[in-house]
């Protein structure tokens, strides 16, 4: 679309009264001191050679705990508001009460360098809260040491892009924070960019490409109706459109917004919400009621996998075997063959009181060997040998009930 | 619009900045040269090549990761003052890069190891078809850099050419003598065990240049081998027995738990051997310059295939 939309003229303006604000708030803050670090490493952080895997348990409470998956050590790394709702980028754990945002550094990450990975272990670290009003969906990217980080509050409809790098020193820096027509909206960044949705009715119908410092870039916009649901795939960006995926991926230092539409005659609904194991290019979200979507976004293809009973989450492995993983109603860990969408295996119902009650968010999450899920009413976290006919590899019980939960180190 | 502090008046301060703190603590009396390498592998060959003509400084410490590895502002405004900056390519020094470019952009002379190779793709993974950067791994390749490097280190001003042609000569025939070693420490290999099973992803040159398959494996890690299964384990046990290699050369925080799980679960006994990769370490570590980490490797590889 070539024209500029009076909606994007209204948000640069408002792009440019926010910035001033920004910079009252940035000089107030500490100042970045690279001078601080050491030459030769990365800072206070200390090379692992394996990924430093835990996951973290937040409480009706809002204590937080980080459970060490190698030596099964527990932490508790210090409290954060109640929270109803968390989701993590592998190392930063954001907890939202549904008045701010809080971030929690685990203090453990993967840098993936393509080629291979390095695999770091540091301090963790309360990073504090991020203000907005309602409901806070964050999006996230591959890095947790470069790059942005992207917030949006439905309510106060502000659209935050905190940078990374800082978040890793420790601070939380705003690169821009606009205001935008409150709705159920995403920031989600790429490279030196960040995609931020545009409401139509209060319903988010658009999206358009800024950059850094809250700059539309012109004529970088994309129709994308009912937008919910966002990931990042080795590929690029992903946001979940009512009528296929809004792909975006970096070409030659800009951002390229290219759709993949839904097969056509398909009656399934469409994914709100996108899962898959760190670095791989597929991922998995439920179709509704009809299954599960899965999205190649290396092929730019849908595969719509039926299941035989209704479904809450889906998370694609994207192993050899392309194992896709969904917590189903009654509670069980199924096991589905990518390719067929045949159940290769499922679990007993783990977490069937926890659902049948409502209990905090039960939440399932896959790396390359292990999948893990919280049972907040169960008051345990299971480990799943998903390769292995769905096995429990392990079984940790937890001191109070594990709300919400996330996987580190990844 | 006072927004954030722009890349070139950040640029701008740290000159500034630097200018003062070089002129309150630069050795007024060291007029040697100044030569400015990466990475520690590069630092290491620099020295044996330059005597006491040149200053060298490295960046990259020890035990360090050549990716990610960062720099104080102190040092990044030395290294606008380098005589010749000496880095590898082909896209290893990420993190320094910006750094490196700025120099270059402001003058410095640059050499780029990369530059002077014959470069190899890796062959497979999300990275196939970009080259690979550890050219380091084949002695053959060190040489070919030392060559193309040796007249810009003796056409540095104030320099002896005549003495850094001598450590020139010399150190060509330290690689030289490791090349052959390594030739005949890996002909003890037999031929259809030359097989690397290893997560390791920087033997591709050594591999290219002694006749050996570089066999990709996913190491178990802790988590698996906490409650390990034979199917966790059962990718390694094929590599491992399609080759027939009795080790397998792998990063891992628990060999011998590895080695353990092996053994116990699918009856496969292999040792677990740990190689140096990108970065000498620091005195004692074992790998404290090139040519002793080149050597280690060559042993632990020849040993481990002919147990």
């Amino acid at each position: 679309m070539p024209h500029r939309s009076a909606p994007l003229t209204a948000m640069l303006t408002l792009a440019m009264l926010t910035l001033t604000g920004c910079a009252r708030a940035e000089a107030d803050a500490p100042a970045a001191s690279p001078e601080s670090t050491g030459h030769g490493a990365v800072a206070r952080a200390t090379e692992m050679s394996e990924p430093p895997l835990a996951v973290v348990t937040i409480d009706p409470g809002g204590t937080v705990r980080q459970l060490d998956l190698l030596d099964e050590s527990v932490a508790e790394l210090g409290e954060v508001p109640v929270a109803s709702r968390a989701s993590s980028d592998g190392r930063y754990v954001f907890a939202d009460g549904g008045d701010g945002l809080s971030i929690v550094d685990s203090g453990r990450w993967t840098w993936d360098h393509v080629d291979h990975f390095h695999y770091y272990l540091a301090a963790p670290n309360m990073l504090g809260e991020v203000p907005g009003r309602g409901p806070a969906t964050v999006a996230t990217t591959s890095s947790s040491t470069t790059g942005g980080t992207g917030v949006f509050f439905a309510e106060s409809g502000e659209a935050v892009l905190l940078d990374t790098a800082a978040m890793s020193r420790g601070e939380l820096v705003e690169r821009f924070r606009l205001e935008v027509d409150p709705h159920d909206g995403l920031v989600v960044p790429i490279g030196g960019y960040a995609l931020v949705t545009q409401p139509q009715a209060g319903v988010a119908a658009s999206v358009s490409v800024l950059d850094e410092d809250g700059m539309p870039q012109p004529g970088a916009t994309a129709d994308c109706a009912d937008a919910r649901g966002t990931v990042t795939t080795r590929v690029g960006a992903v946001i979940g459109c009512a009528d296929g995926a809004l792909l975006a991926t970096l070409v030659d230092g800009g951002v390229e917004l290219e759709r993949i539409p839904y097969p056509a005659g398909t009656a399934a609904p469409p994914a709100t919400a996108f899962a898959g194991r760190d670095g791989r290019p597929t991922v998995a979200g439920p179709a509704g009621d009809q299954g599960i979507w899965l999205l190649d976004t290396r092929e730019r293809t849908w595969t719509l996998l039926a299941v035989d009973r209704p479904i809450v989450q889906a998370t694609a492995v994207d192993d050899e075997a392309q194992h896709v993983l969904a917590l189903a109603v009654d509670g069980r860990v199924l096991v589905i063959d990518g390719k067929t969408g045949v159940l290769l295996s499922q679990t007993g119902p783990l977490v069937a009181d926890s659902l049948a009650t409502d209990a905090g968010s039960p939440t399932l999450i896959a790396d390359q060997a292990r999948a893990y899920l919280n049972g907040p009413a169960e008051q345990v976290v299971y480990e799943i040998d998903f390769a292995d006919a769905a096995r429990i590899s392990r079984t940790f019980a937890t001191p109070t009930e594990p709300a919400l939960f996330a996987e580190t180190g990844r | 619009m006072s927004r954030r502090v722009p890349a070139a008046l950040t640029a701008l301060l740290t000159a500034g900045l630097a200018a003062s703190v070089l002129a309150g603590c630069a050795p007024a009396d060291d007029e040697r040269p100044l030569v400015v390498v990466s990475t520690n592998i590069l630092g290491d060959v620099v020295d044996r090549l330059v005597g006491d003509d040149v200053e060298v400084m490295t960046l990259m410490r020890p035990d360090a990761d050549p990716h990610s590895f960062e720099i104080s502002a102190q040092d990044a405004a030395r290294l606008r003052t380098a005589d010749l900056l000496v880095s590898n390519g082909l896209g290893l020094e990420e993190g320094l890069q910006q750094h490196i470019d700025a120099a270059v952009a402001e003058g410095v002379d640059s050499f780029v190891a990369g530059e002077a190779i014959a470069v190899l793709e890796y062959a497979s993974g999300d990275a196939a078809g970009t080259p690979d950067p550890h050219f380091w791994t084949d002695p053959g390749r060190m040489i070919d850099v030392v060559e193309a490097l040796a007249p810009r280190l003796s056409a540095l001003s104030g320099v002896d050419a005549g003495g850094i042609d001598a450590h020139v000569d010399a150190y060509l025939a330290e690689l030289a003598a490791l090349e052959e070693d390594m030739t005949t420490a890996f002909e003890t290999v037999p031929a259809e065990r030359r097989a690397l099973v290893t997560n390791h992803h920087v033997f591709g040159y050594l591999a290219e240049r002694f006749g050996f398959r570089i066999v990709g494996a996913a190491i178990p890690g802790g988590t698996t081998l906490a409650a390990p299964s034979a199917a966790d384990l059962a990718g390694l046990v094929t590599a491992i027995e399609e080759n027939d290699v009795p080790a397998v050369f792998a990063e891992s925080s628990s060999p011998d738990r590895l080695m353990q799980a092996l053994a116990a679960e699918t009856d496969t006994h292999v040792e677990v051997v740990e190689l140096y990769t990108e970065s000498l370490t620091a005195s004692g570590g074992g790998a404290e310059d090139y040519l002793t980490m080149m050597r280690e490797n060559t042993q632990r590889i020849a040993t481990g295939l002919t147990r």
